[in-house]
């Protein structure tokens, strides 16, 4: 080694005499310490390299800041820097690459590898690991630090921690700075370089206990104490206007250095080694993006879609599903628009009442809606609900708004609700109406929207009123009722009609209603000329049993003014009738013997006086009054006096004619007419043979009586013109002269002036 | 005693003692792992925490262990030599090699006395070599390079951890072996004679899994699978940093790791895909591997070599 060195430095003192005084470079050493410090120190590499290279090289100590600027003039040759400063100025300059990396020394190893270091105060024990780094303050010596700020930061990324973001950085120039401020308490926490430490303990041996290194490696064979990964050591670059021959002659002086030569030793490196790999600084600061990779990098854009081919179509397809869907949505927005503008138009279109229940209350309305309900404006119904404007109860008792709650929830849910319901009219009138509430919101919309229909049927209430009654009257009346077609044929009638007919109803439907048979469809005429036809016929029952109807038969006209239909009512009178005769009867017969009485009688002379007038002949009146008859009555009781008359009665008028009448009036006094008498003889032989009935003994009471008759007689007509009455009169005075005479007789009336 | 464990033993338990972040994972990938040069990368992604708990690495002391672990089913994948995963595979487990770690070129080495000169004069002498491992099918192959039969040299089958003290006791002439048993003999006067630089794209480091693994958690095999090249990445990248890590995990210099990485060739993605594409280097060396370890009697069958590489577990780019 010593023969080595020795040969290097004659050959160092061989080369120092041909240099040209002009020919100077200049060796810009970044000062990461103190100036004084490195001074010193590269002078001496300055030194050995214009004694190996015989060129004048100078040492220039610079600052980042003054360096570059140098460099920017070109007023340095080489220089000596850190990795990342390096980087920063290969950028701008477009150097190609490092000549040599500095190989570091420590007392047994020797490295090209450099770390940061992060440091605290000993006594800290609030800071132990990285994570104890959030929201301290931290020293660092600047940017363009390798070891003092890029390789931390990046250790700090990785445990988790941006201290770019969240802490407090001061930038102090050097490494020797961040150590003092470390001490000093100024801030919690320094990033230094590797080597910084051990290199400052070596003249403040302290120092060593008085700081703790954070997250110490265990790195074997490296022999600082470091905190984070390790990259190449410092490069010492030529800048390209330095000729090439120059370079090579620095390049070789660099490499010829051994570890273990002078100016190693007092420069306190190990020596040069061929350039390293600067790649993983340059890692370091893209991931780090600081300058001169602060841009964000340039990706080509076929590289990209390369490795993101999966992503990017993904995006792709989600933003075309969502394009697909905005465009789908709008459509359906613009649809929903237009559906609703639709609904508003049909509701304030629509001709019949028509309201929009939201949340309960109107929310829209129209026309036909404010007139039924006699509002005057349409915003008086807007937010009302349904039971304000209905009566107070419904017809079935249910308090209105009790009865809407449970409805409108039904609608809610989606059913379609329909009654009958009654509204009361601001008027204050009710109506009636047909309410329909309709759902018309969609299943999975939150608010009801309910649609209110309302159609006026008081009419129709009305008119049903009128009908059922009718019915009723139809049902219930005890006369018989009938509608028939227009031809008189049954289509409906009432039990009445069926219980007076005694025919089951399918018999009687489809069938003429009875009628007077001889008079038949002329009644029906009759009803249609005139509107109606009455009349009381007799008629028979199904039975068979003979009824008397009373019918009345009315003409029913449709729309068209022609008769659609014939309505009749009838009644059974037939007991009426019987009562009627019964009364015919005790009025003009004698209720004994059934002879035609006194009123009779007259009545029957009177007709038979005008038809013997009208065809000529004579009649006779003929006066009968028993003899004797008292006596039979107080001896035998009235009974048989009754008797006596009876049969009296029954002989005399088994003589006469049917056209004769006999009638008896009173007592035991007979009268009897006899028609067409053609002469005197043929009627009294008929007197004859009165007197000898009447002599004939009759059984009464157990007992056989006798009696005889004093007849009167008189003749019609005479010269004068007589009523009934006066040839009564004449046939008792008549009988009244066979009194006298002797009784047992008859006596033709003779005037007394004759 | 197979290859790959020398320091491994302390290691893998400081290993285990430290835990291992990542096995909370109802099923992650349980991957067997030895201490190895070639298998760094893995390991400097763990400690990067680059591996997702997808996968669970198991520190092993030797690659018997592996395979035990594999053949037991405990293990769903580990890091072998393909001779060593040709063994399992012949025991019926299917593998499928997703990645090659390393290819040793130089790595391995015959350390004989000064006075053999060449390979013809190996013949009649004494031996030690590990048959079971690596170094058995080394021995294989440079009998064969020498043109001698298997019978021409006496096997002294010793694990290869053995070799130094065998030597230094005399016992044998020859060594086949591997750093850093292979330093040791040389320091006590043993001459390299040849390696496995003189039979290159032989012995392969290789990352398999069980086949089940690679159908059912093809993600996890992925993400191992990145992580692995992940950590190649700052391998090369940062050798600055990676050389020290490497020397504190294994216990030696960095100098001695640079010498150590120099033997063997880490084959990139590029590379990676080249080797394991269908029909490429692995398959066609398993297949003369698989017959020459059957000649041999080293394996019962002959396992199926088809589709024995997968290249689809291999990240898209190398970013």
């Amino acid at each position: 080694m010593a023969i080595r060195r020795y040969l290097l430095f004659a050959m160092g003192l061989v080369a120092i005499a041909p240099a040209h005084a002009d020919e100077s470079l200049i060796l810009g050493v970044f000062a990461y310490r103190p100036d004084h410090l490195l001074q010193e120190r590269y002078q001496h590499l300055t030194d050995y390299l214009s004694r190996a290279t015989g060129i004048q090289i100078k040492l220039d100590v610079l600052n980042q800041e003054k360096m570059d600027r140098a460099i920017a003039a070109n007023r340095v040759d080489f220089f000596l820097t850190n990795p990342s400063h390096f980087l920063l100025i290969r950028s701008e300059r477009s150097l190609t690459g490092a000549l040599a990396t500095l190989v570091r020394r420590s007392d047994q190893w020797s490295t090209a590898s450099l770390g940061g270091v992060i440091i605290t105060r000993s006594g800290r024990d609030d800071i132990e690991q990285l994570a104890d780094l959030r929201d301290k303050t931290i020293a660092s010596p600047g940017l363009h630090f390798l070891g003092g700020y890029q390789a931390p930061v990046l250790e700090l990324l990785d445990a988790g921690i941006d201290i770019r973001r969240v802490n407090l950085i001061r930038f102090l120039g050097t490494h020797d700075r961040v150590v003092r401020s470390v001490l000093s308490g100024d801030v919690d926490v320094g990033f230094i370089g590797s080597s910084i430490l051990e290199q400052l303990a070596s003249e403040d041996p302290e120092l060593l206990s008085q700081v703790k290194v954070l997250n110490r490696q265990r790195l074997t064979g490296f022999p600082y104490a470091v905190s984070t990964r390790l990259y190449p050591e410092w490069p010492l670059v030529a800048l390209p206007h330095v000729n090439e021959r120059t370079v090579r002659k620095v390049a070789s002086a660099l490499f010829a250095i051994e570890p273990d030569d002078e100016v190693a030793l007092s420069v306190g490196i190990a020596g040069f080694s061929p350039p390293a790999d600067y790649q993983s600084v340059e890692h370091l600061a893209r991931t780090l993006r600081v300058p001169p990779y602060d841009q964000m990098p340039e990706l080509d854009w076929v590289d990209a879609l390369q490795q993101y081919w999966i992503w990017v179509l993904t995006i792709m397809v989600l933003v075309l599903l969502l394009v697909a869907a905005s465009l789908w949505l709008g459509r359906s927005k613009r649809q929903l628009a237009a559906e609703q503008r639709r609904l508003h138009q049909l509701i304030r279109g629509w001709p019949q009442a028509a309201l929009l229940i939201r949340g309960g209350r109107f929310s829209d309305t129209n026309r036909a809606s404010i007139d039924l309900l006699r509002y005057s404006s349409r915003e008086l119904l807007i937010g009302r609900d349904l039971a304000d404007i209905s009566a107070e109860y419904q017809p079935d008792g249910q308090v209105s708004r009790q009865k809407m709650a449970p409805m409108l929830a039904r609608v809610s849910a989606g059913q379609v609700e329909q009654c009958e319901w009654v509204l009361s009219r601001s008027d204050g009138a009710q109506i009636w109406i047909e309410l329909s509430l309709a759902p018309v919101h969609m299943e999975d919309e939150p608010e009801a929207l309910i649609l209110c229909s309302l159609y006026d049927i008081t009419r129709r209430k009305q008119g049903e009123q009128r009908r059922r009654l009718a019915a009723s009257v139809f049902e219930y009346a005890r006369e018989a009722i009938f509608i028939t077609d227009k031809h008189g044929i049954v289509i409906d009638a009432n039990d009445a009609y069926l219980a007076i007919t005694g025919h089951p109803r399918i018999q009687a439907i489809g069938r003429m209603p009875p009628l007077p048979v001889d008079e038949g469809s002329s009644i029906f005429a009759n009803a249609r000329a005139q509107g109606f036809w009455s009349g009381e016929f007799a008629s028979r029952r199904a039975t068979g049993e003979s009824i008397i109807l009373s019918v009345t038969l009315s003409s029913v006209r449709g729309d068209d003014g022609k008769i659609s239909h014939f309505v009749g009512i009838f009644s059974d009178i037939s007991r009426l009738k019987e009562q009627e005769r019964k009364l015919r009867l005790m009025a003009h017969y004698d209720a004994l013997t059934g002879m035609p009485n006194r009123v009779l009688f007259a009545d029957r002379l009177q007709q038979a006086m005008a038809l013997t007038r009208r065809q000529g002949g004579k009649l006779a009146v003929v006066y009968i009054d028993l003899d004797e008859f008292k006596p039979v009555n107080d001896a035998f009781g009235h009974e048989a006096g009754d008797q006596l008359l009876v049969e009296i009665a029954a002989r005399m008028r088994s003589e006469l004619r049917a056209e004769d009448t006999l009638a008896r009036l009173g007592g035991d006094e007979f009268a009897s007419i006899v028609m067409n008498v053609k002469d005197i003889s043929s009627l009294e032989s008929l007197l004859m043979r009165f007197l000898t009935r009447l002599a004939e003994p009759v059984w009464v009471a157990d007992h056989s009586v006798e009696v005889s008759a004093s007849i009167g007689y008189t003749l019609f007509p005479q010269a004068e013109d007589l009523d009934g009455d006066q040839l009564l009169r004449q046939a008792d005075q008549a009988m009244y002269q066979a009194k006298q005479q002797g009784r047992n007789r008859y006596v033709r009336f003779s005037s007394p002036s004759s | 005693m197979q290859r790959r464990e020398f320091l491994g033993f302390s290691i893998a338990a400081g290993l285990s003692g430290a835990g291992l972040p990542g096995c909370r994972d109802s099923a992650p990938l349980r991957f067997g792992i030895l201490p190895w040069v070639g298998y760094e990368p893995l390991y400097l992604a763990r400690d990067f925490n680059w591996l997702p708990e997808t996968v669970a690495l198991v520190p092993g002391a030797s690659a018997k262990e592996s395979m035990e672990g594999l053949l037991s089913g405990a293990l769903d994948g580990a890091a072998l030599t393909l001779d060593e995963t040709l063994r399992v595979l012949s025991k019926g487990i299917e593998l499928v090699v997703v990645v090659v770690t390393d290819v040793s070129v130089g790595a391995d080495v015959l350390m004989v006395r000064p006075e053999i000169t060449e390979l013809a004069a190996l013949k009649g002498k004494r031996v030690a070599v590990e048959l079971n491992g690596v170094s058995g099918i080394m021995l294989l192959k440079l009998l064969r390079v020498a043109g001698l039969d298997s019978n021409d040299v006496t096997k002294v089958d010793l694990p290869v951890s053995e070799h130094a003290g065998a030597w230094s006791r005399g016992e044998v002439e020859a060594s086949v072996c591997y750093e850093p048993t292979a330093s040791v003999i040389e320091n006590s006067g043993g001459v390299r004679l040849f390696d496995s630089s003189d039979i290159p794209e032989t012995i392969f480091d290789v990352l398999v899994v069980t086949r089940t693994a690679a159908k059912k958690n093809a993600r996890a095999v992925r993400d191992l699978v990145s992580g692995h090249f992940a950590g190649l990445r700052h391998l090369v990248r940062s050798m600055h940093d990676s050389v020290y890590r490497i020397a504190t995990r294994q216990g030696i210099s960095p100098d001695e790791v640079r010498e150590a990485l120099a033997s063997v060739m880490l084959p990139d993605l590029a590379a990676n895909q080249r080797y394991l594409s269908p029909a490429g280097r692995i398959e066609t060396t398993a297949g003369l591997l698989s017959r020459l370890m059957l000649a041999e009697g080293m394996i019962d069958q002959s396992p199926r070599i088809e589709r024995l590489s997968d290249p689809s577990f291999l990240p898209a780019g190398d970013s």
